[in-house]
Protein backbone atom coordinates (compact mmCIF):
# COMPACT_ATOMS: atom_id res chain seq x y z
CA UNK A 1 0.00 0.00 0.00
CA UNK A 2 1.49 3.10 -1.34
CA UNK A 3 -1.57 6.06 -0.61
CA UNK A 4 -1.14 9.43 -1.10
CA UNK A 5 -3.31 12.48 -0.65
CA UNK A 6 -5.48 13.80 -4.07
CA UNK A 7 -6.88 17.42 -3.47
CA UNK A 8 -9.09 17.66 -6.27
CA UNK A 9 -12.28 19.65 -6.81
CA UNK A 10 -14.94 17.70 -7.76
CA UNK A 11 -18.80 20.00 -9.08
CA UNK A 12 -16.91 23.12 -6.88
CA UNK A 13 -15.98 20.98 -3.81
CA UNK A 14 -12.78 20.68 -2.56
CA UNK A 15 -12.29 16.66 -1.83
CA UNK A 16 -9.07 15.09 -0.21
CA UNK A 17 -8.61 11.47 -1.23
CA UNK A 18 -6.50 8.86 -0.02
CA UNK A 19 -5.52 6.85 -3.34
CA UNK A 20 -3.06 4.43 -4.81
CA UNK A 21 -1.35 5.37 -7.54
CA UNK A 22 -2.98 3.51 -10.35
CA UNK A 23 -6.29 4.38 -9.46
CA UNK A 24 -8.21 6.09 -12.36
CA UNK A 25 -10.35 9.32 -11.72
CA UNK A 26 -12.90 6.87 -12.68
CA UNK A 27 -12.33 4.44 -9.88
CA UNK A 28 -12.34 7.21 -7.51
CA UNK A 29 -15.81 9.02 -8.73
CA UNK A 30 -17.54 5.47 -8.59
CA UNK A 31 -15.94 3.79 -6.15
CA UNK A 32 -14.74 6.27 -3.40
CA UNK A 33 -16.79 9.45 -4.08
CA UNK A 34 -19.59 7.58 -4.50
CA UNK A 35 -21.02 9.18 -7.84
CA UNK A 36 -22.80 6.97 -9.99
CA UNK A 37 -23.17 9.26 -12.88
CA UNK A 38 -20.55 8.42 -14.47
CA UNK A 39 -20.71 5.20 -15.97
CA UNK A 40 -17.76 2.66 -16.41
CA UNK A 41 -17.69 0.39 -19.64
CA UNK A 42 -14.71 -0.36 -21.89
CA UNK A 43 -11.80 1.04 -19.85
CA UNK A 44 -9.81 1.84 -22.77
CA UNK A 45 -11.23 5.26 -24.30
CA UNK A 46 -13.15 3.75 -27.25
CA UNK A 47 -16.95 4.21 -25.54
CA UNK A 48 -16.92 7.65 -23.61
CA UNK A 49 -19.48 6.66 -21.56
CA UNK A 50 -16.91 7.62 -18.78
CA UNK A 51 -16.17 11.38 -19.88
CA UNK A 52 -15.90 13.57 -17.22
CA UNK A 53 -15.00 17.52 -17.65
CA UNK A 54 -11.32 18.58 -16.28
CA UNK A 55 -10.73 22.01 -15.92
CA UNK A 56 -13.93 22.31 -18.15
CA UNK A 57 -12.56 19.89 -21.39
CA UNK A 58 -14.01 16.27 -21.96
CA UNK A 59 -11.84 13.64 -21.01
CA UNK A 60 -11.82 9.76 -20.59
CA UNK A 61 -11.60 9.56 -16.98
CA UNK A 62 -11.45 5.43 -17.57
CA UNK A 63 -8.10 6.04 -18.71
CA UNK A 64 -6.86 9.69 -16.63
CA UNK A 65 -4.87 8.45 -13.42
CA UNK A 66 -6.50 10.09 -10.12
CA UNK A 67 -3.29 11.57 -9.68
CA UNK A 68 -3.40 13.62 -12.87
CA UNK A 69 -5.98 15.58 -11.65
CA UNK A 70 -4.33 16.82 -8.33
CA UNK A 71 -5.19 20.97 -8.08
CA UNK A 72 -7.58 20.59 -10.93
CA UNK A 73 -11.50 20.52 -11.20
CA UNK A 74 -13.64 17.23 -12.14
CA UNK A 75 -17.08 17.95 -13.20
CA UNK A 76 -19.29 15.06 -13.78
CA UNK A 77 -22.91 14.98 -14.66
CA UNK A 78 -24.11 15.40 -10.97
CA UNK A 79 -22.32 18.80 -11.45
CA UNK A 80 -24.28 20.51 -14.12
CA UNK A 81 -27.90 20.51 -13.14
CA UNK A 82 -30.22 19.36 -11.18
CA UNK A 83 -33.94 18.47 -10.93
CA UNK A 84 -35.39 21.76 -10.50
CA UNK A 85 -32.89 23.57 -12.10
CA UNK A 86 -31.57 21.58 -15.50
CA UNK A 87 -28.60 22.14 -17.80
CA UNK A 88 -29.85 23.29 -21.43
CA UNK A 89 -28.56 19.94 -22.65
CA UNK A 90 -30.23 17.92 -20.13
CA UNK A 91 -33.39 19.48 -20.83
CA UNK A 92 -32.99 19.34 -24.67
CA UNK A 93 -32.05 15.94 -24.21
CA UNK A 94 -35.39 15.02 -22.59
CA UNK A 95 -37.63 17.10 -24.38
CA UNK A 96 -36.29 15.39 -27.78
CA UNK A 97 -36.75 11.95 -26.81
CA UNK A 98 -32.59 10.97 -26.97
CA UNK A 99 -32.62 8.77 -24.07
CA UNK A 100 -32.98 5.69 -25.06
CA UNK A 101 -31.41 2.78 -22.51
CA UNK A 102 -30.13 5.98 -20.93
CA UNK A 103 -26.06 4.32 -20.12
CA UNK A 104 -24.11 6.14 -22.68
CA UNK A 105 -26.23 9.53 -21.86
CA UNK A 106 -24.20 11.15 -19.03
CA UNK A 107 -21.03 11.13 -20.73
CA UNK A 108 -22.49 12.14 -24.24
CA UNK A 109 -23.91 14.81 -22.18
CA UNK A 110 -20.67 16.02 -21.17
CA UNK A 111 -19.24 15.20 -24.62
CA UNK A 112 -21.08 17.73 -26.19
CA UNK A 113 -20.83 20.68 -23.25
CA UNK A 114 -16.67 20.59 -23.99
CA UNK A 115 -17.42 21.00 -27.40
CA UNK A 116 -20.33 23.37 -26.93
CA UNK A 117 -18.03 25.57 -24.78
CA UNK A 118 -15.01 26.03 -26.92
CA UNK A 119 -17.17 28.68 -28.88
CA UNK A 120 -19.89 29.49 -27.14
CA UNK A 121 -22.97 31.39 -28.73
CA UNK A 122 -21.46 29.26 -31.71
CA UNK A 123 -24.52 27.36 -33.14
CA UNK A 124 -22.42 24.33 -35.13
CA UNK A 125 -23.92 22.68 -37.71
CA UNK A 126 -24.88 18.72 -37.76
CA UNK A 127 -21.46 17.23 -39.35
CA UNK A 128 -19.97 19.73 -36.80
CA UNK A 129 -21.95 18.18 -33.45
CA UNK A 130 -21.26 14.39 -35.00
CA UNK A 131 -18.01 14.72 -35.10
CA UNK A 132 -17.78 16.01 -32.20
CA UNK A 133 -19.51 13.19 -30.01
CA UNK A 134 -17.74 10.80 -31.84
CA UNK A 135 -15.83 9.45 -29.31
CA UNK A 136 -18.72 8.70 -27.16
CA UNK A 137 -20.95 5.83 -28.43
CA UNK A 138 -25.00 5.26 -27.92
CA UNK A 139 -25.14 1.37 -28.27
CA UNK A 140 -28.96 1.98 -29.07
CA UNK A 141 -27.74 3.62 -31.97
CA UNK A 142 -30.05 7.10 -31.46
CA UNK A 143 -27.60 9.19 -32.31
CA UNK A 144 -30.43 11.30 -34.82
CA UNK A 145 -32.01 12.56 -31.79
CA UNK A 146 -28.96 13.11 -29.33
CA UNK A 147 -27.80 15.38 -32.56
CA UNK A 148 -31.20 16.90 -32.59
CA UNK A 149 -30.84 17.56 -28.85
CA UNK A 150 -27.14 18.97 -29.15
CA UNK A 151 -28.59 21.13 -32.03
CA UNK A 152 -31.24 22.43 -29.37
CA UNK A 153 -29.62 23.20 -27.13
CA UNK A 154 -26.73 24.90 -29.19
CA UNK A 155 -29.41 27.41 -29.98
CA UNK A 156 -31.00 27.83 -26.89
CA UNK A 157 -27.67 29.05 -25.25
CA UNK A 158 -26.32 31.25 -27.80
CA UNK A 159 -29.50 32.58 -27.76
CA UNK A 160 -29.11 32.41 -23.36
CA UNK A 161 -25.69 33.97 -24.23
CA UNK A 162 -26.72 36.93 -26.52
CA UNK A 163 -29.31 37.74 -23.96
CA UNK A 164 -27.23 38.30 -20.78
CA UNK B 1 -1.44 -2.68 -11.70
CA UNK B 2 0.88 -0.85 -9.39
CA UNK B 3 3.68 1.37 -9.25
CA UNK B 4 4.64 4.50 -7.95
CA UNK B 5 3.97 8.05 -9.31
CA UNK B 6 6.55 10.75 -9.28
CA UNK B 7 5.79 14.31 -9.64
CA UNK B 8 9.18 16.18 -10.94
CA UNK B 9 9.34 19.73 -10.85
CA UNK B 10 11.25 20.31 -13.57
CA UNK B 11 12.59 18.66 -16.52
CA UNK B 12 15.75 18.28 -14.79
CA UNK B 13 14.79 16.51 -11.88
CA UNK B 14 12.81 14.24 -14.51
CA UNK B 15 15.38 13.00 -16.13
CA UNK B 16 17.13 13.05 -12.76
CA UNK B 17 14.68 10.24 -11.51
CA UNK B 18 14.87 8.17 -14.57
CA UNK B 19 18.53 8.39 -14.76
CA UNK B 20 18.08 6.56 -11.02
CA UNK B 21 14.87 4.55 -11.74
CA UNK B 22 16.26 2.74 -15.01
CA UNK B 23 14.90 0.83 -16.61
CA UNK B 24 11.93 0.52 -13.95
CA UNK B 25 10.75 3.69 -14.60
CA UNK B 26 8.30 5.27 -17.64
CA UNK B 27 7.47 8.60 -18.54
CA UNK B 28 3.86 9.56 -18.43
CA UNK B 29 2.23 12.14 -20.14
CA UNK B 30 -1.13 12.24 -21.23
CA UNK B 31 -1.50 8.46 -20.64
CA UNK B 32 -4.03 8.14 -23.01
CA UNK B 33 -1.75 5.26 -24.47
CA UNK B 34 0.58 4.24 -21.56
CA UNK B 35 -2.43 3.50 -19.16
CA UNK B 36 -4.49 1.43 -21.57
CA UNK B 37 -0.92 -0.92 -22.37
CA UNK B 38 -0.39 -0.63 -18.16
CA UNK B 39 -4.06 -2.22 -17.69
CA UNK B 40 -3.55 -4.81 -20.55
CA UNK B 41 -0.61 -6.00 -18.60
CA UNK B 42 1.62 -5.08 -21.65
CA UNK B 43 3.58 -3.09 -19.84
CA UNK B 44 4.79 -3.46 -16.31
CA UNK B 45 6.30 0.19 -14.72
CA UNK B 46 7.63 -0.08 -11.10
CA UNK B 47 7.49 3.87 -11.47
CA UNK B 48 5.52 6.61 -13.00
CA UNK B 49 7.89 9.50 -13.38
CA UNK B 50 4.83 12.70 -14.03
CA UNK B 51 5.25 15.42 -17.06
CA UNK B 52 2.24 16.53 -17.05
CA UNK B 53 2.60 19.41 -15.25
CA UNK B 54 6.02 20.48 -16.22
CA UNK B 55 5.74 24.30 -16.79
CA UNK B 56 6.93 25.73 -20.27
CA UNK B 57 5.97 21.90 -22.41
CA UNK B 58 2.81 23.30 -23.44
CA UNK B 59 1.50 25.89 -26.22
CA UNK B 60 2.62 26.93 -29.69
CA UNK B 61 4.69 29.68 -30.12
CA UNK B 62 6.11 31.94 -33.23
CA UNK B 63 9.56 32.23 -33.74
CA UNK B 64 11.61 33.80 -35.89
CA UNK B 65 11.49 31.83 -38.56
CA UNK B 66 8.11 29.23 -37.89
CA UNK B 67 6.77 27.25 -34.97
CA UNK B 68 7.91 25.67 -31.66
CA UNK B 69 4.87 23.03 -30.29
CA UNK B 70 5.42 21.85 -26.69
CA UNK B 71 5.75 18.20 -26.39
CA UNK B 72 2.68 18.20 -24.19
CA UNK B 73 0.62 20.15 -26.53
CA UNK B 74 -2.50 18.29 -26.89
CA UNK B 75 -3.90 17.17 -30.25
CA UNK B 76 -7.45 19.73 -29.58
CA UNK B 77 -5.36 22.79 -28.77
CA UNK B 78 -3.20 22.04 -32.55
CA UNK B 79 -7.08 21.66 -33.88
CA UNK B 80 -8.49 24.86 -32.51
CA UNK B 81 -5.37 27.14 -32.92
CA UNK B 82 -5.16 29.89 -35.26
CA UNK B 83 -1.83 29.66 -36.95
CA UNK B 84 -2.19 26.74 -38.32
CA UNK B 85 -5.86 27.90 -40.19
CA UNK B 86 -3.59 28.72 -43.65
CA UNK B 87 -1.04 26.60 -45.42
CA UNK B 88 -0.33 24.48 -42.03
CA UNK B 89 -4.03 23.33 -42.56
CA UNK B 90 -2.56 19.79 -42.66
CA UNK B 91 -1.55 19.88 -38.76
CA UNK B 92 -5.34 20.70 -38.07
CA UNK B 93 -6.17 18.02 -40.39
CA UNK B 94 -3.99 15.07 -38.99
CA UNK B 95 -4.53 16.50 -34.60
CA UNK B 96 -8.40 16.07 -36.17
CA UNK B 97 -8.39 12.75 -36.51
CA UNK B 98 -6.60 11.34 -33.49
CA UNK B 99 -9.35 9.44 -31.40
CA UNK B 100 -12.49 11.12 -30.08
CA UNK B 101 -12.47 14.79 -28.18
CA UNK B 102 -11.94 13.21 -24.88
CA UNK B 103 -8.32 11.77 -26.27
CA UNK B 104 -7.51 14.89 -28.06
CA UNK B 105 -7.83 16.66 -25.33
CA UNK B 106 -5.52 15.10 -23.13
CA UNK B 107 -2.99 13.10 -25.56
CA UNK B 108 -0.50 14.92 -26.74
CA UNK B 109 2.00 15.23 -29.79
CA UNK B 110 5.27 14.44 -28.20
CA UNK B 111 3.25 11.07 -26.61
CA UNK B 112 2.27 10.24 -30.14
CA UNK B 113 6.04 10.54 -31.75
CA UNK B 114 7.72 9.06 -28.94
CA UNK B 115 4.81 5.99 -28.86
CA UNK B 116 6.31 5.66 -32.91
CA UNK B 117 3.10 3.62 -34.15
CA UNK B 118 3.88 3.02 -37.60
CA UNK B 119 0.05 4.61 -38.28
CA UNK B 120 0.50 7.62 -35.79
CA UNK B 121 -1.34 10.40 -37.45
CA UNK B 122 0.35 13.54 -36.48
CA UNK B 123 3.52 12.03 -37.26
CA UNK B 124 3.71 12.31 -40.94
CA UNK B 125 1.63 15.95 -41.21
CA UNK B 126 5.30 16.88 -39.22
CA UNK B 127 7.54 14.76 -40.88
CA UNK B 128 5.83 16.90 -44.22
CA UNK B 129 7.09 19.86 -42.63
CA UNK B 130 10.60 18.74 -41.81
CA UNK B 131 10.19 19.08 -37.84
CA UNK B 132 12.76 18.83 -35.93
CA UNK B 133 13.16 17.54 -32.11
CA UNK B 134 14.49 19.26 -29.06
CA UNK B 135 15.48 16.54 -26.20
CA UNK B 136 16.47 16.98 -23.42
CA UNK B 137 19.12 14.51 -21.10
CA UNK B 138 21.18 13.15 -18.63
CA UNK B 139 24.33 14.75 -20.24
CA UNK B 140 22.67 16.93 -22.65
CA UNK B 141 20.27 18.54 -24.36
CA UNK B 142 20.38 17.78 -28.62
CA UNK B 143 18.17 18.55 -31.79
CA UNK B 144 17.51 16.00 -33.65
CA UNK B 145 15.61 15.66 -36.89
CA UNK B 146 12.30 13.84 -37.05
CA UNK B 147 13.14 11.84 -39.70
CA UNK B 148 15.79 10.01 -37.84
CA UNK B 149 13.94 9.93 -34.74
CA UNK B 150 11.25 7.38 -35.62
CA UNK B 151 13.59 3.92 -36.56
CA UNK B 152 10.59 1.47 -36.69
CA UNK B 153 7.32 0.11 -34.94
CA UNK B 154 7.47 1.17 -31.52
CA UNK B 155 11.43 2.32 -31.80
CA UNK B 156 13.30 5.55 -31.48
CA UNK B 157 16.34 7.07 -31.08
CA UNK B 158 15.45 8.16 -27.49
CA UNK B 159 17.95 7.24 -24.96
CA UNK B 160 17.63 6.42 -21.74
CA UNK B 161 15.82 9.09 -19.16
CA UNK B 162 16.03 11.80 -22.38
CA UNK B 163 12.83 13.80 -22.80
CA UNK B 164 11.06 15.26 -26.45
CA UNK B 165 10.47 18.78 -25.14
CA UNK B 166 9.36 20.48 -28.05
CA UNK B 167 8.95 20.08 -31.99
CA UNK B 168 10.39 22.54 -34.28
CA UNK B 169 9.26 23.50 -38.02
CA UNK B 170 9.78 26.30 -40.63
CA UNK B 171 7.54 28.59 -42.09
CA UNK B 172 6.32 27.60 -45.18
CA UNK B 173 7.46 29.62 -48.58
CA UNK B 174 4.84 31.73 -50.18
CA UNK B 175 2.60 29.69 -52.82
CA UNK B 176 2.55 26.48 -50.25
CA UNK B 177 0.36 24.32 -49.11
CA UNK B 178 -0.61 21.63 -47.02
CA UNK B 179 -2.65 18.83 -46.87
CA UNK B 180 -3.05 15.34 -44.30
CA UNK B 181 -5.75 12.99 -45.51
CA UNK B 182 -6.41 9.62 -43.64
CA UNK B 183 -8.40 6.32 -44.76
CA UNK B 184 -10.04 4.25 -42.46
CA UNK B 185 -12.68 1.39 -42.84
CA UNK B 186 -14.76 4.40 -40.75
CA UNK B 187 -15.01 8.11 -40.41
CA UNK B 188 -13.82 8.69 -36.90
CA UNK B 189 -11.99 6.74 -33.91
CA UNK B 190 -10.16 4.57 -35.96
CA UNK B 191 -6.50 3.08 -36.73
CA UNK B 192 -5.65 4.27 -40.06
CA UNK B 193 -5.36 2.16 -43.16
CA UNK B 194 -3.11 4.52 -44.75
CA UNK B 195 -2.51 8.21 -43.78
CA UNK B 196 -0.89 10.16 -46.15
CA UNK B 197 0.43 14.34 -45.48
CA UNK B 198 1.58 16.66 -48.72
CA UNK B 199 3.16 19.67 -48.72
CA UNK B 200 3.75 21.71 -52.21
CA UNK B 201 5.11 24.63 -53.00
CA UNK B 202 4.60 26.63 -56.24
CA UNK B 203 6.72 28.93 -58.58
CA UNK B 204 5.53 32.36 -58.67
CA UNK B 205 3.46 31.96 -62.09
CA UNK B 206 1.84 29.04 -60.16
CA UNK B 207 2.34 26.71 -63.22
CA UNK B 208 5.64 24.80 -61.64
CA UNK B 209 6.17 22.58 -58.17
CA UNK B 210 8.98 24.21 -57.20
CA UNK B 211 8.78 20.86 -54.21
CA UNK B 212 6.62 18.59 -52.68
CA UNK B 213 7.02 16.90 -50.06
CA UNK B 214 5.38 13.69 -48.93
CA UNK B 215 4.49 11.38 -46.70
CA UNK B 216 2.96 7.97 -45.94
CA UNK B 217 1.66 6.52 -42.79
CA UNK B 218 0.49 3.15 -42.05
CA UNK B 219 2.18 1.63 -45.49
CA UNK B 220 4.97 0.33 -44.04
CA UNK B 221 7.33 -0.22 -40.38
CA UNK B 222 7.54 3.66 -39.72
CA UNK B 223 6.01 6.84 -42.02
CA UNK B 224 8.23 7.15 -44.80
CA UNK B 225 9.08 10.25 -47.78
CA UNK B 226 8.22 8.30 -51.42
CA UNK B 227 11.94 10.24 -52.79
CA UNK B 228 11.26 9.31 -56.35
CA UNK B 229 7.31 10.99 -56.25
CA UNK B 230 9.17 13.80 -54.72
CA UNK B 231 11.35 14.36 -57.54
CA UNK B 232 9.60 13.67 -59.78
CA UNK B 233 7.53 16.31 -59.03
CA UNK B 234 9.95 19.12 -59.43
CA UNK B 235 9.45 21.27 -62.25
CA UNK B 236 6.57 19.74 -63.52
CA UNK B 237 3.16 21.54 -64.34
CA UNK B 238 0.72 20.98 -61.15
CA UNK B 239 -2.07 19.13 -62.53
CA UNK B 240 -3.78 15.77 -62.94
CA UNK B 241 -1.67 14.21 -64.77
CA UNK B 242 1.55 14.50 -62.97
CA UNK B 243 -0.06 14.27 -59.39
CA UNK B 244 -1.69 11.17 -60.78
CA UNK B 245 2.04 9.97 -61.83
CA UNK B 246 3.06 10.90 -58.31
CA UNK B 247 1.13 8.72 -56.78
CA UNK B 248 1.65 5.92 -58.65
CA UNK B 249 5.14 6.38 -57.72
CA UNK B 250 4.53 6.86 -54.21
CA UNK B 251 2.43 3.17 -54.71
CA UNK B 252 5.67 1.53 -55.97
CA UNK B 253 7.54 2.94 -53.05
CA UNK B 254 5.75 1.40 -50.53
CA UNK B 255 5.90 -2.02 -48.57
CA UNK B 256 2.59 -2.73 -46.49
CA UNK B 257 1.30 -5.48 -45.16
CA UNK B 258 -1.73 -7.53 -44.86
CA UNK B 259 -3.81 -7.41 -41.30
CA UNK B 260 -7.20 -7.17 -39.80
CA UNK B 261 -7.54 -3.41 -41.46
CA UNK B 262 -7.05 -3.83 -45.13
CA UNK B 263 -4.52 -6.20 -47.27
CA UNK B 264 -1.21 -4.77 -48.33
CA UNK B 265 -3.27 -5.07 -52.32
CA UNK B 266 -5.14 -2.59 -50.95
CA UNK B 267 -3.00 -0.33 -49.00
CA UNK B 268 -0.76 0.26 -52.10
CA UNK B 269 -3.82 1.37 -54.36
CA UNK B 270 -5.15 3.28 -51.47
CA UNK B 271 -1.84 5.18 -51.38
CA UNK B 272 -1.54 5.93 -55.01
CA UNK B 273 -5.53 7.09 -54.88
CA UNK B 274 -4.99 9.51 -51.34
CA UNK B 275 -1.39 10.99 -52.57
CA UNK B 276 -2.89 12.26 -55.53
CA UNK B 277 -5.78 13.83 -53.82
CA UNK B 278 -3.48 15.42 -51.06
CA UNK B 279 -1.81 16.77 -54.01
CA UNK B 280 -5.26 18.07 -55.94
CA UNK B 281 -5.79 19.72 -52.21
CA UNK B 282 -2.63 21.42 -51.76
CA UNK B 283 -3.06 22.96 -55.30
CA UNK B 284 -6.86 23.57 -54.89
CA UNK B 285 -5.47 26.05 -51.72
CA UNK B 286 -2.88 27.51 -53.11
CA UNK B 287 -4.91 28.71 -55.99
CA UNK B 288 -7.49 29.82 -53.26
CA UNK B 289 -4.93 31.88 -51.59
CA UNK B 290 -3.97 33.31 -54.54
CA UNK B 291 -6.94 34.48 -55.49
Amino acid sequence: MNRTNLDVLINGERHQILIEPHWTLLHVLRNVVGMMGTKENCLEAECGVCTVLLDGKSVNSCILLAAQTAGRSVTTIEGIGNPERLHPLQAAFIECGAVQCGYCIPGMILTAKSFLDENPGRRPSRDEIREAIAGTLCRCTGYRKIVDAVALAAERMSVEGANR
Amino acid sequence: MSFDLHKPASISEAVGLATRLAPAARYIAGGTDLVIQISRKKMFPDHLIDLGHLAGLVGVAETADGYLLGALTNYRSIELHPAFQGNLRGLIEAAGVVGGHQVRNVATVGGNIVNASPAADFVPALLVLDADLDIAGPVRNRTMALREFVLGPGKTALGPAEIVTSIRFARLPDRSATAFLKQGRRKAMEISVVCVAACLTLDESGSKCLSARLVIGAAGPKAFRPQQAEAYLIDQAPGPANFAAAGRLAAQASAPISDVRASAEYRSHLVAVMVERALTTCHRRIAEERR
